[in-house]
């Protein structure tokens, strides 16, 4: 079984590659189900049950760093339309 | 990179020397070699131009009945099977065909236990398209010596009404039941159209342009009652409200990848055992897929679909929550901020409507204007395959919505992949679009005056 730590650590991955996709629809989704998935792991306690989740999640994380990769190299290279407005909100807040 | 930038260059050198028709050959070439997608976009400015309109960026995607887009655990499933393991899923004398074909027996593996069905019940096929025709005109043409008759209703997708037009025009009878102003059939109905010689009910599971859901089990109860087959088209259905044929009387369904974030091109026709459901091939050639199908089964594609069953089936009940959550937050919003807007099928999105798909109607504007004024959002006023067509739907036509009502519909699609934030911005961009329309109406100004616009006699030309 892992420890806390080690949770935590796995958790901090899954958010950092979800940031990675240039994708807005799939970095939001990565990060909002793997806020859930460790919510819901930390709650639980059966041990066979949180080494298992622990185990998928671990592959689950590889898919999503070769993923990320792919979407890199062939995904739109134009934002989409609530981006481009997020980021003209942030500007105007700076400026 | 650097050896794509060499043999850029060689080919722009060889490009000189080259007579001008080689030129431009290699010009094409260098545009297909690189990974550039269409549309063509601008990276400076960031916008994109397409048939005449130009976008600032890319739209938010609305339109999740139309498609999905694939999840990227699909596609990582799919990539080995597009390199190095590209064997023929049917050969069976070396390696290759034999791990393209445990890929594809996991893949119908995986899709089977979805459905709760036995892997020897699916039939992979190009799609729900193919699934229908395969159901409706291989049931029919088995049975035809003794039965002639076959039911389905007028809210279909087309691929099913034509292929009941297709039996009709060949001599069967086919009776086209009519749907509730929510768009459910009738039951009663059903079983006053069943008679001796009906072969087949094909009812779909899940509408795709009102999202309406059938009631299934009692559907399937009534035909196995009457000793009649029941094809359901699941396409929308299947992934997304959970569909289970251990327990629901369903003797053909038609599932498709591209609807559950899978890939397009692929999808699978459920067919019974037990009781047995026979039908007649509609592809001649190798007899693959038990004979019911023959073509080489596209390994990659198949195991993308299984792969999608597989998500599907984890994540449903988080991905139903997910979506309930947003279209509460859809309906609230623009029906809280609106007058004059009409949810178009149930309201009930715990039994009777898939919540993904939220069709609304808008009074006094009007509809193409509409659609064509939301140009950041991606939205459908209906199906795909009739979004070209200015006729009004036959499906809102079905369930009896006045033609006006049926031309300003518009419907949204929430998904896996859709956020709060999109759904917040296609609140605020239509009820903008709608006021702004409503402004230079002067029907609608009419009725601001308390003019009820059914009593006008407009004048006859």
């Amino acid at each position: 079984m892992p420890s806390a730590a080690e949770v935590k650590s796995l958790f901090r991955q899954f958010l950092r590659v979800g940031r990675k996709f240039p994708n807005y629809n799939i970095r939001h989704y990565i990060q909002r189900r793997s806020k859930d998935e460790f919510h819901s792991l930390a709650a639980n306690t059966d041990a066979a049950a949180v080494e298992a989740a622990w185990q998928r999640a671990k592959s689950q994380l590889e898919v999503w760093q070769r993923q990320s990769v792919v979407y890199q190299l062939y995904g739109r290279k134009v934002k989409t339309v609530l981006e481009l407005d997020q980021a003209a909100a942030a500007r105007q807040h700076a400026g | 990179m650097a050896l794509f930038r060499a043999s850029e260059q060689l080919l722009a050198s060889s490009a000189r020397k080259a007579a001008p028709w080689l030129q431009s050959g290699i010009q094409i070439l260098q545009r297909g070699l690189s990974a550039q997608a269409e549309p063509a976009e601008d990276e400076d400015s960031g916008a994109i131009e397409m048939k005449g309109i130009r976008l600032r960026g890319a739209p938010m995607y609305l339109d999740m009945q139309a498609t999905t887009p694939m999840d990227p655990r699909v596609l990582d499933a799919m990539l080995p099977y597009m390199v190095d393991q590209f064997g023929n899923p049917h050969s069976r004398t070396h390696l290759y065909g034999w791990e393209s074909e445990n890929a594809v027996e996991k893949a119908r593996q995986q899709v089977a236990s979805l459905i709760g069905a036995d892997p020897k019940e699916i039939i992979f096929t190009s799609g729900a398209t193919e699934s229908n025709n395969m159901a409706i005109k291989g049931v029919a043409n088995f049975y035809k010596d003794k039965k002639r008759h076959i039911v389905t209703s007028q809210t279909e997708h087309k691929c099913v009404l034509d292929s009941a037009r297709y039996l009709q025009q060949r001599g069967w009878d086919v009776t086209y039941l009519p749907v509730c102003s929510d768009g459910r059939i009738d039951l009663g109905q059903l079983a006053d159209a069943l008679r001796p010689d009906t072969a087949l009910v094909s009812i779909m599971a899940v509408n795709n342009e009102i999202g309406v859901r059938q009631p299934l089990a009692e559907i399937g109860a009534l035909c196995r009652e009457r000793k009649v087959f029941f094809h359901t088209d699941a396409a929308q259905a299947v992934g997304k409200v959970p569909v289970d044929t251990s327990s629901t009387p369903i003797d053909l369904m038609s599932i498709s990848g591209h609807k559950l974030y899978g890939p397009k091109g692929v999808g699978a026709l459920y067919v019974r055992r037990r009781p047995r459901v026979r039908l007649e091939a509609q592809m001649s050639g190798g007899g693959q897929e038990r004979g019911l199908r023959s073509g080489t089964v596209p390994t990659a594609a198949v195991v993308g679909l299984g792969a999608a069953c597989e998500i599907a089936a984890q994540e449903m009940a988080a991905d139903h929550a997910h979506i309930c959550k947003l279209e509460q937050r859809l309906r609230d919003g623009i029906m809280g901020q609106l007058q004059g807007v009409v949810l178009n099928g149930p309201e009930d999105v715990v039994r009777h409507r898939y919540p993904g798909n939220v069709n609304l109607s808008f009074a006094y504007v009007e509809g193409e204007s509409l659609i064509m004024g939301l140009k950041d959002i991606a939205v459908s006023s209906g199906s795909a395959c009739t979004s070209a067509s200015l006729e009004p739907s036959y499906v809102l036509r079905a369930l009896g919505v006045e033609e006006d009502m049926a031309h300003t519909s518009i419907r949204y699609g929430i998904g896996r992949f859709t956020t709060e934030e999109e759904v917040d911005a296609a609140v605020a961009q239509t009820v903008s679009h709608v006021n702004k329309l409503r402004e230079m109406s002067p029907l609608w100004e009419m009725v601001q005056e308390g003019i009820d616009l059914k009593t006008i006699q407009w004048s006859q030309h």
